[in-house]
């Protein structure tokens, strides 16, 4: 079967020739129409169309975003902020970067609706550390937006005022878990914090019910106000609705990003007619789905996947629907969108060495299974690519990630051991060759 | 209720409890590192992880909340494997060397129990990050290579002493708990608490005292006799000898915290010179007697004077460090041996203004309320007081209250440590007390904020009041009192509007010529408010001493007996419990006995436990009034100034670890003071000392004691408001606030909530304002006002006996550097500060702390001996000097020639 069309919702005019990233050109399409027809009505009105549309977040989790804004306190007399996860460090995920980066406007009309849907007037944009030249763009953007009256005090006559503020992180891939984030934004060490009670939208910014949401879904939020959440719903497939946007990297001919309707296209589909297949002469080893927390899949095996109906089907790799529930049942999952593709070439102990150095790294030290367990795997799997791999570190590395997902304070304790858990289960045989006949490091870079 | 299944048993409990504070419940132990109860929970150890059902897999205890039907399994083999992972990933590198040495501390007796060897070594080579050491410090030892991050050394300073000294500094693994600044504890701030190293559950932190001693092997539970806050603590000891105290965690008015001072502060029992058996000084050299010969010896000279110049011809003065039971042998002792009135103590110096105001005012001269009230009030009134120096474990409750989002208005005329977390600061002009308070009360009645309902029902002479304070409105009286109008107005809404209010003040209220009205004008202000009789709320004395309350509240006065009750109208029934007459007339206080010896009529003293000379004010008039004295008698652990000076015969006192009795705290409540070690050498109790003589001047029947509990029985069967408190009870409670009339009374936490103790209703007072009689002037320039440091205490008797002596040396004048310049002082020169009555020498130290024209100093130091000029001024009620008040000028000093 041919590969389905992209359907371009976000990305609509962001790759037209002459498309440029300021206000004259964002509204010359058509940019705050939808937020002047949206300020017009309830917000409660608003908050249902999100909740029709079915929209789930693009952050990683796939969280209802409808069911997010209804866990809001709106009763505690405090106010309510709205901040922006633009926190985009999740290895292999790119997409948000470019909508900051070439269409920041759309994010922040978004943003605008689904503060006036939520009577949120301190919204804040908490970019990565890493991306100065994005948090310039939005500095600009926000300014443009502030001076033609579309932010700000008193917006287009409509007495509700929500001001804009950006946060640039320092760098630390733990201030994309929402209650880093807050603590961070908050001028303190990104520590998550303990759920309970610290959900953010009972107890999130300075102790007040805060909605964190990602750059890609607060997106799609201007697009459910424009076309209403029934239409939305009717993109993409039931319970996975919408569009969203891949990036694709490795071992592909054409990597970069794409946007589809969830579920309307399989992973073979995207691999080998969008992006043009593996490379010459080299066959698909390995995909990781979802950013690389996700855990992995080896071409090769079979995935019995229930369907609606009931019935049971065998699937392969190739025939995978990009949706979040297929994904998930097959014991990955959508992630953030990002797929990283790994060719017959590629050495899996090395890949995993490298992934584990990161998650080492940017553990934030808060709790001792994820501190003391991310560097034990790092230092084994490291091990293994330097030649000194023993007979039992295959075992050892995956009983130590067994010890460290589930009990955790966030959910890097399974970011950090899927890998290493699906790694060492999918490819066991190359890690039990490193053992008997260990090799040199290869060409993987460690970080 | 919530009916919950624990390892397969089924319990009910109240709701809102964690799974921990369940299990704590029954008795149930769950392994932990990161929590501690004095904490927030914070779930970062994982250790304490149960199975639930239903709750798909393992929680943690700590911070999961307990819900109907759960069934947890806390030892199942699932969770045990998990503790066990966790304890070997902690274990990898810790030094097994550290284990071994002290198997009891916490975190090593989970290896022990898991049976999880500890995997690293003293001797291995350091990480590339290292860990911190540090040996700087006098008593809290660093070694981070033992650091199992569990951050609760980063928030108990945080949540609890407010310091933030700890931070977490880099990540993951490499994550390294460090100063804030600097590279030791102090550069980073520390105030030497020690709650850090009590927390710690390896040996990253240990009190250098245990490293060097050893763990203690005994534990007793017992009061700190340092400041009236009365902190709880245990006392390690190893073979009889302190090693360690550790605050006691269900302590009433301390929760587990403590500060550098009675946490550390003990050596001073083993100095070297303490004295440690009873001398007599012939012919000028102090020679060591046995204790008959010196009974006998006083005895004699007692009974000769009284017999020749009348038994008022002797004063005792009593001690405020010592036990309501000696203190109440001391007066007795006065009145029954000797047959004088003339017994006081150093309450006289301090909190003595605070007692007599608030007896006059409300009925009962002690703390309305209760230290627990300072969590309860939106809005904390702090008066000349500097918690966070001279009370800290309160300074640090005033801090977290802050941080809570209570607002402080902080009244000093320097910039306290409070003032950085403080809403308000009225920054008046030191003596101006009156002019301030009466201003507040004359904006609340402007701006009518007052509670009309409880002047209606409470208060008389309302409408005289309103009349008399309008001429103190702020815009009047703002240039008086150097506090612009609008902040007093501010201050007035704050206190009046965001109630429960409640004010706290300390000694830079009393010592003034207006020290007793000053709080008579601050009651006011508690009562046009309503801010009284209610939980968080009123009028709260930050009492100086262990034992400052109690002393006088013994009848270690002139003109009160037990229960702090006139002479004149219980005279009779002290007699019969006595059995012997009380002279009718008041005998004198410290300050006249001092007049009185000047004036060649006093002809001995006898002073327990007070260094007359060093703390006095206006010491040159003191020493001319000790050089007439016949006989000084001094019954202390050192040879203090007094004794140095003039002592003629020396009792060598046991100090408050080595013997029983009870301390009444700033909050009227009695605590229990326990032995922890033998008295040194021939060192007794002050109040076996003084039953031995009386034994010997005859009147041995009437103090036939044989323990502290004996004597404390007859205090309460002569104060009811005490009855009810028992040693039994003591014991049992951990502690009683009086009143409490029999032995099924509570205590009283909150007084006045329906009517004062003297009436239902009591009359506002006019307190007119009376200036101080020091002006400046062209030749003394600079107004002085003293206080204390954190580091030392008072006359630093016991203090400047430890390290403690490392961290505050000397004391200071503290300067506004525009003064300094205009001087020509640096930093650390040394300057003579000279008033009317005399001139010290000390060295400058510049600060913003102090407004231009004001200068601070401590009168700790008897290198410096900063009484010597101070005046000899005193409050017009209780003769309390005015300490707080001199004029004086900086003379530059000629630089030394180098030699």
């Amino acid at each position: 079967m041919p590969a389905p069309q992209q359907r371009r919702l976000i990305f609509a005019h962001i790759d037209e020739p002459g498309y440029t990233r300021d206000l004259a050109c964002y509204r010359k399409h058509g940019g705050y129409e939808v937020m002047k027809r949206a300020f017009a009505r309830p917000p409660a009105e608003l908050i249902d169309e999100v909740k029709k549309s079915g929209l789930r977040g693009r952050g990683g989790a796939g969280f209802s975003c409808g069911l997010k804004w209804t866990l809001v306190d709106r009763k505690s007399g405090k106010p309510i902020y709205l901040i922006v996860n633009a926190d985009e460090s999740e290895p292999g995920t790119f997409k948000d970067r470019y909508i900051l980066h070439q269409d920041p406007h759309q994010l922040l009309e978004g943003m605008m609706i689904t503060c006036w849907a939520n009577n949120v007037q301190q919204a804040y944009i908490y970019i990565r550390g890493e991306m100065p030249h994005g948090a310039r763009i939005l500095e600009t953007a926000i300014a443009e937006a502030r001076a033609a009256n579309l932010c700000g005090p008193n917006i287009l006559g409509t007495n509700y005022s929500c001001e804009i503020y950006v946060h640039r992180g320092a760098g630390a891939y733990i201030c994309g878990e929402e209650t880093g984030l807050i603590e961070s934004l908050e001028g303190k060490r990104p520590y998550p914090r303990i759920k309970p009670p610290y959900f953010p939208a009972v107890l999130g910014l300075y102790q007040c019910p805060t909605i964190v949401n990602n750059v890609e879904t607060l997106c799609h939020v201007k697009h459910i106000a424009d076309m209403g959440g029934d239409a939305y719903a009717q993109i993409g497939t039931p319970n996975n609705t919408g569009t969203r946007l891949l990036c694709v990297s490795g071992h592909v001919r054409r990597p970069g990003y794409y946007e589809f309707e969830v579920g309307k296209i399989t992973m073979g589909q995207l691999l080998n007619e969008v992006c043009g297949g593996p490379l010459p002469g080299r066959t698909f080893k390995a995909v990781i789905p979802g950013g690389s927390s996700a855990k992995v899949l080896r071409f090769g095996e079979k995935f019995k996947i229930k369907q609606k109906d009931g019935s049971v089907v065998e699937l392969g790799v190739e025939d995978l629907p990009m949706d979040f529930d297929t994904l998930a049942a097959a014991g990955t999952m959508g992630g953030s969108g990002g797929v990283i593709v790994m060719d017959d070439s590629t050495d899996m102990v090395a890949a995993l060495a490298n992934i584990n150095a990161f998650y080492a790294h940017e553990s934030c030290g808060q709790c001792t299974p994820c501190r003391e367990g991310s560097l034990w795997m790092k230092k084994i799997s490291s091990r293994m690519v330097h030649g000194e791999a023993r007979p039992e570190d295959g075992e050892l590395i995956r009983t130590v990630a067994d010890q460290i997902a589930g009990r955790t304070i966030c959910a890097f304790g399974e970011a950090c051991s899927w890998p290493t858990q699906s790694f060492v289960a999918k490819f066991g045989e190359e890690f039990k060759g490193y053992a008997s006949a260990p090799k040199s490091t290869g060409s993987m870079p460690l970080v | 209720m919530l009916q919950v299944t624990i390892n397969g048993q089924s319990h009910a409990f109240a709701e809102g409890l964690t799974i921990n504070e369940a299990l704590h419940s029954l008795g149930t132990e769950v392994p932990t590192l990161c929590h501690d109860d004095r904490l927030e929970p914070y779930g970062s150890c994982r250790l304490c992880s149960v199975e639930v059902t239903g709750l798909g897999g393992l929680v943690t205890a700590c911070n999961t909340q307990l819900r109907e039907g759960m069934e947890i399994l806390t030892h199942s083999p699932a969770v045990q494997g998990v503790r066990k992972t966790l304890l070997g990933l902690l274990a990898k590198n810790y030094p097994a060397e550290a284990a071994a040495q002290f198997p009891d501390k916490q975190f090593h007796r989970y290896l022990r129990e898991y049976g999880v060897p500890a995997g690293g070594s003293r001797t291995a080579p350091p990480p590339a990050v290292p860990f911190m050491q540090d040996a700087s410090h006098p008593y809290i030892h660093v070694d981070m290579a033992q650091c199992v991050t569990c951050y609760r050394c980063v928030r108990i300073c945080e949540e609890v002493q407010g310091q933030f000294v700890w931070k977490a500094w880099h990540r993951g693994d490499q994550t390294r708990i460090l100063p804030v600044r600097g590279t030791t504890l102090l550069d980073g701030g520390c105030v030497s608490c020690g709650a850090c190293v009590d927390t710690c559950p390896s040996g990253a932190l240990e009190d250098i005292t245990v490293l060097a001693r050893g763990l203690p092997t005994e534990w007793t539970k017992t009061i700190c006799s340092y400041c009236g806050t009365g902190c709880e603590v245990n006392v390690g000891t190893r073979n009889g000898a302190i090693t360690t105290i550790r605050p006691s965690l269900d302590g009433p008015s301390n929760h587990g915290h403590a500060c550098v001072k009675g946490r550390y502060s003990f050596d001073y029992v083993y100095a070297k010179d303490r004295i440690t058996s009873p001398m007599i000084r012939r012919d000028g050299s102090w020679q060591k007697v046995g204790w008959p010969e010196v009974n006998q010896f006083i005895a004699d000279r007692l009974l000769e004077t009284a017999k020749q110049h009348g038994p008022d011809s002797i004063g005792l003065l009593s001690s405020a460090r010592g036990t309501n039971e000696e203190n109440y042998v001391a007066q007795k002792f006065a009145r029954v041996v000797l047959g004088t009135n003339n017994i006081d103590c150093c309450a006289r110096v301090c909190h003595s203004p605070t007692a007599a105001a608030m007896k006059m005012t409300l009925g009962t001269g002690a703390a309305t309320n209760t230290l627990d009230d300072i969590e309860l009030a939106k809005t904390i009134l702090v008066c000349g007081a500097n918690p966070t120096d001279g009370h800290p474990v309160t300074g640090a409750r005033l801090k977290q209250a802050a941080r809570k989002g209570a607002h402080l208005i902080i009244v000093d005329p320097r910039h306290i440590e409070l003032c950085d977390y403080a809403t308000l600061h009225l920054q008046l002009h030191a003596g101006t007390n009156v002019v301030l308070f009466n201003a507040l009360g004359a904006a609340i009645l402007d701006e009518g904020l007052a509670d009309e309902e409880f002047i209606r029902t409470r208060l008389t002479e309302f409408a005289e009041y309103r009349d008399f304070i309008r001429e103190f409105l702020p815009e009047k009286v703002a240039s008086v009192c150097g506090v612009p109008a609008g902040k007093i107005r501010e201050a007035a809404r704050l206190y009046a509007t965001a109630k429960p209010s409640l004010s706290v003040h300390g000694l830079g209220m009393t010592e003034h010529i207006q020290g007793t009205e000053g709080i008579m004008a601050l009651v006011n202000l508690a009562l046009l408010t309503g801010n009284i009789g209610k939980p968080g709320t009123g009028i709260n004395p930050l009492r100086g001493q262990n034992n400052v309350q109690g002393a006088p509240h013994m009848g270690c006065e002139p003109k009160l007996l037990a229960g702090y009750v006139p002479l004149t109208e219980n005279r009779p029934r002290f007699e019969a419990a006595w059995r012997v007459p009380i002279p009718t007339h008041p005998g004198l206080n410290m300050i006249d006995m001092m007049d009185a010896a000047a004036a060649g009529k006093l002809k001995i003293l006898w002073s327990i436990g007070y260094d007359i000379v060093m703390t006095n004010p206006n010491m040159h008039a003191t020493r001319r009034a000790m050089e007439q004295l016949d006989l000084v008698i001094v019954q202390d652990l050192f040879l203090n100034e007094t004794a140095k000076e003039f002592g003629d015969v020396f009792l060598p006192a046991a100090s408050s670890f080595e013997k029983d009795g009870t301390f009444m705290n700033g909050e009227r409540r009695l605590q229990r003071v326990r032995r922890a070690a033998l008295p040194q050498g021939e060192a007794r109790s002050d109040w076996e000392i003084v039953c031995d003589l009386a034994k010997l001047m005859g009147r041995g029947e009437h103090f036939a004691y044989e323990s502290a509990e004996q004597i404390w029985d007859e205090v309460r069967s002569l104060w009811p408001e005490g009855a009810g408190i028992s040693y039994a009870r003591m014991d049992k409670l951990g502690g009683l606030q009086w009143p409490c009339f029999d032995e099924n009374d509570p205590g009283t936490t909150v007084m006045h909530a329906t009517e004062f103790t003297h009436g239902k209703t009591t009359p506002l007072r006019r307190i007119d304002y009376v200036a101080p009689p020091v002006l400046l002037s062209k030749e003394f320039p600079f107004l002085l006002t003293t206080g204390r440091n954190l580091y030392q205490y008072n006359a630093a008797t016991q203090t400047a006996r430890t390290p403690n002596d490392r961290l505050h040396a000397t004391d200071c004048l503290q300067l506004a550097p525009v003064d300094a310049r205009r001087l020509g002082l640096r930093e650390g020169e040394l300057v003579r500060l000279r008033s009317e009555q005399g001139s010290a020498d000390l060295p400058v130290q510049l600060s913003d702390h102090v407004k231009p024209g004001e200068v601070y100093t401590t009168f700790h130091s008897t290198r410096v001996f900063l009484n010597q000029i101070t005046t000899s001024h005193r409050d017009r009620y209780t003769k309390t000097p005015e300490y707080k008040v001199t004029a004086v000028r900086i003379e530059k000093l000629a630089p030394v020639a180098a030699k």
